[in-house]
Parts: structure tokens; C-alpha cells; sequence
């Protein structure tokens, strides 16, 4: 079961969306994902996607403006 | 002190009230209220970037220029609001109350983060996608709000071409931000 | 969305002991004082202006709150197939819509001038072009007009640069539209919807074209990630 990180600090929309989406791709069941971003519109729709997907999702504000997303791949 | 601000922010009501991002409907729905009180007020639908053009001809005056003889600032109103000033233009006071209200709101969230600049590539599609807004904002007469958001709100055949073809230029820019933006 | 304390995905993430945080709520009220200052300013010599800027901050606040993002509503059919932006944007027109033709109805039957007419515009060539350039220019730089002001105040430098060739965009397409106006706008139809449908006719028509446009994203968001929930 492997942890991936993947920094997407200072990205524009919707590079971090799309760069998580690439990442899970390539990942197994079971894996994962640790997403850091500090954009307001990706902490709201990196967890939406993911969800839809129907994977695991967590977020945590991590600092002022700063969160991380962690996503298990379920499927 | 710091200690009683941290725990407001944790409390629950506050996180509901100021700080939980609202749902998109929330927000569909809050920002009819407001353009709807905007017509109700101004007799007019909220724009942005009319001002824009405004905030160019002073900027293009402060480097030595003249843009108020062009014939687009022609009209006794557009000359009336080039020689009256950024303080003195409702336009002007909207756009600047757009971006402290998204400060204030990151604010009370305790969510502001200044975000720099990361790449080359963010340099060229910030340059690159501002001068197209910019451009094509004025020859279509109107960026997202003006053009769309008020215009088909306003039963006007144009707001829904825009949209149209807004979704094509957006079809386009997305093939080339995957190509040599990401 | 679950901001929970204790992880239900096992992770063998550490978690970084935070740095002893300063909270930005009193900065939030100063800029508030400040805010209200202004306004009171601006009301010392024309209170119509105190009026825009409630209207600009309110604008502001509610976008930032809601991650509104028109480009959004756009650009992510094309790259996810998500189209609940979207979707929240016809929601919003037609709320509009119907508020905005409350006001334009009184209006014409008193017999008076109808407000904002002026929104609607000459369909001509250069509607098109610039809708299509703006399309491009707001997917590329991560933000319409609104989002890009919008974020300017969330303290995106990449925006604030983005601000400034908006800006000079502008100026420049002030200029060029003596050219493009006179030559392909000044014979282009203006359609306002009820000079052709009648008040009541165009409200049902322009229900519809939104409802038709609600379910095609509904169905283009199904087809793309295979559910809208």
C-alpha cells in the first residue's frame, strides 16, 4: 500500500485537479494520496471529484490558506 | 488574545457562518439577490469590465498618453467619467470592493495565504490569458458578468451567443492549457 | 466535507506539529473597520458611490465564499465532465431572469424607460470573436473578470499579473473597437427577447432554453464521471 505525495502548492486552477487525476491513474487499490494546495476553488472540487469517483477523500487545513487532501483509492 | 481569536475560529457556529465555503447554489442564489438589487438600484446590471477600459485610459495618461479622443470614450458619459477619476466612478469602487471582499471573506476565515508565482509558464498564461480577456472583453462588450450573467438575465438574444462561443474559446484554452500550461 | 480529527485512511503521514498559529480574525475586523471607513468616505461627497462599493464587497464576499468561478462553469465540462458549476450558473440566470424582468415589466407598463437595455448587445462579429478570445484568455489564466479580481484579494500574485494585462487588453481593445464598431456593429441586430416573443412568451422561452441546457449538463456530467452525486 503506497503513499504518494504530491505537491500542487501555488498551482492555478485546475492544475491541481487535473495533476491528482493523472497521479490516481497510475496508482493501485488501496493506495494513497496526500494532495497539499493552498487554492480555495481546489480544496472544494479535488474532494468533490474524488468523492464522485467514489474513492476514500479527507481534507485537513493544514495552515492559513493551506490544506491537504488525502485520498485512498478504492476502486 | 491570540488564544481567544483561535478558539472563535474553531467554534462551530462561526465555521458555519464565516469560514465553511457555501454551496455553489448558495452562492447561484445570493449573487441573484445582489445583481437583481443592482438593477433595482442603478437601473443598470453589474459589469466589470467596462472599468477596465476606463483603468487603462488612466494608466495610459499617467505614461504620458491621451486616450480620451478615441472614439470609444466618445460618448458624453464616457468623458464625463475619464475626466472625473477612479474616485469618482461607481465602476471603479466595485471592481476595487470585488477584491476586498474576497480578502475580507479569506480573512475571517483565517484562509489568506499570498500566493507567488511559481514558473515561467505562469508569468506567459497570466500575460497571455489577461490581454485575451481583456481584448476580446471589449469587443464582445462584455466578460462573464456583463456580457453573459446580464445580458441573458436581461432577455437579451446576445448573452446566450456569448455563452456559445465563450464555451468554445473555453474548449480551446483547455487544449492548450493541458498542452503547455500544466 | 469532513474536516476530522482522527483518520479513517490508514496513512504513515506524520502529522507536522502545526507552528503556533496566529489567527487572522483580528485582521478581518480591521480590515472591516476599514472598509466601513471608506464607505463613509465616499458618502462625505457622493453616497451613490458608498452604494457600489456595498455592492462590489458583497460581490466579492459572496464568490470568495462560494469558490464561485465562472470559468469553471466552462472549462471543467471540458477537462472532468463535471458540470456542477455549471449548473449552479444556470440556476443563477434564471433566479435573475425572473427578478430582472419583475423590474423591466413594472417598468413598461408604467410607461417608462425600461432599465438596462443597455446590456443588450449587437450580435455581430465582434461578439463572437470576443467571446471566443475571452474563453481562451480566462481557461489560460485561471480566472474570468470576476475570479480574477476575486483573487487578487485571496492573494494570488499570478492573478494580480493577470490584472494588469486585462487592464492594458482593454485599453487596447478600447482602441481597436473604433475600428471593429463602426464597420461590423453598427448594422448588427440587437434581439431583445420580448420584441419578438412578447414578455410572457419570452420568459417561457427562455425557461426552457435553460431547462434544456440544465439537463444537457446533467446528462454530459453522467456520461463524463458517470454520476452527478
Amino acid at each position: 500500500m503506497k503513499e504518494i505525495n504530491l505537491d500542487c502548492l501555488g498551482e492555478a486552477c485546475p492544475i491541481p485537479l487535473m495533476k491528482t487525476e493523472k497521479k490516481m491513474e497510475e496508482m493501485a487499490v488501496g493506495d494513497v494520496i496526500i494532495v497539499a494546495i493552498d487554492h480555495s476553488c481546489a480544496m472544494k472540487n479535488i474532494p468533490e471529484w474524488a468523492r464522485k469517483q467514489g474513492h476514500n477523500v479527507e481534507i485537513e487545513e493544514v495552515d492559513d490558506g493551506e490544506w491537504e487532501i488525502i485520498i485512498e483509492k478504492t476502486k | 488574545m491570540n488564544e481567544f481569536w483561535l478558539k472563535l475560529g474553531k467554534n462551530k457556529i462561526y465555521n458555519t457562518l464565516l469560514k465553511e465555503p457555501l454551496t455553489y447554489i448558495a452562492g447561484a442564489v445570493l449573487l441573484s439577490i445582489f445583481q437583481i438589487a443592482h438593477l433595482s438600484v442603478f437601473n443598470s446590471g453589474w459589469g466589470v469590465t467596462g472599468t477596465f477600459a476606463n483603468w487603462g485610459a488612466w494608466l495610459y495618461k499617467l505614461v504620458g498618453g491621451d486616450a480620451s479622443s478615441w472614439s470609444y470614450f466618445a460618448s458624453e458619459s464616457a468623458q464625463k467619467t475619464l475626466s472625473s477619476g477612479f474616485m469618482n466612478d461607481g465602476g471603479s469602487i466595485r471592481n476595487l470592493g470585488i477584491i476586498v471582499g474576497a480578502l475580507v471573506a479569506t480573512l475571517f476565515a483565517s484562509q489568506f495565504k499570498f500566493k507567488k508565482i511559481k514558473s515561467w509558464r505562469q508569468v506567459i498564461a497570466a500575460v497571455l490569458g489577461g490581454l485575451l480577456m481583456g481584448y476580446g472583453a471589449r469587443l464582445a462588450g462584455g466578460c462573464n458578468i456583463g456580457a453573459l450573467f446580464t445580458s441573458i438575465a436581461s432577455l437579451s438574444l446576445s448573452g446566450f451567443v456569448f455563452g456559445g462561443f465563450l464555451l468554445v474559446g473555453a474548449f480551446l484554452g483547455s487544449k492548450l492549457l493541458v498542452k503547455y500550461f500544466m | 466535507m469532513s474536516e476530522t480529527n482522527v483518520s479513517t485512511i490508514r496513512s504513515t503521514r506524520t502529522r507536522t506539529p502545526r507552528k503556533p498559529k496566529k489567527s487572522q480574525i483580528p485582521i478581518a475586523l480591521f480590515v472591516t473597520i476599514l472598509i466601513i471607513a471608506f464607505g463613509i468616505y465616499l458618502g462625505t461627497y457622493n453616497v451613490k458611490l458608498t452604494t457600489y462599493w456595498i455592492f462590489g464587497i458583497s460581490f466579492g464576499y459572496i464568490l470568495q465564499r462560494s469558490r464561485f468561478c465562472f470559468t469553471a462553469a466552462f472549462r471543467d465540462p471540458c477537462i472532468t465532465g463535471s458540470t456542477s458549476v455549471s449548473r449552479s450558473v444556470i440556476v443563477a440566470l434564471a433566479l435573475t431572469t425572473i427578478g430582472f424582468t419583475g423590474i423591466k415589466y413594472s417598468a413598461f407598463i408604467k410607461g417608462n424607460d425600461i432599465p438596462g437595455m443597455g446590456a443588450v448587445a449587437p450580435i455581430g462579429l465582434p461578439l463572437v470573436l470576443g467571446a471566443v478570445l475571452f474563453g481562451i484568455g480566462m481557461v489560460i489564466a485561471g480566472g474570468c473578470a470576476s475570479g480574477t479580481l476575486m483573487r487578487v484579494g485571496e492573494g494570488f500574485s499570478m492573478q494580480m499579473l493577470s490584472l494588469v494585462f486585462f487592464v492594458i487588453g482593454s485599453l487596447w481593445g478600447a482602441h481597436d473597437m473604433g475600428f471593429w464598431g463602426p464597420k461590423f456593429n453598427a448594422n448588427a441586430p440587437k434581439v431583445f427577447l420580448p420584441d419578438i416573443f412578447g414578455w410572457f412568451g419570452a420568459l417561457v422561452v427562455q425557461a426552457l432554453i435553460l431547462l434544456l441546457l440544465y439537463i444537457a449538463a446533467v446528462k454530459w456530467q453522467e456520461k463524463k464521471m458517470g454520476t452527478t452525486e
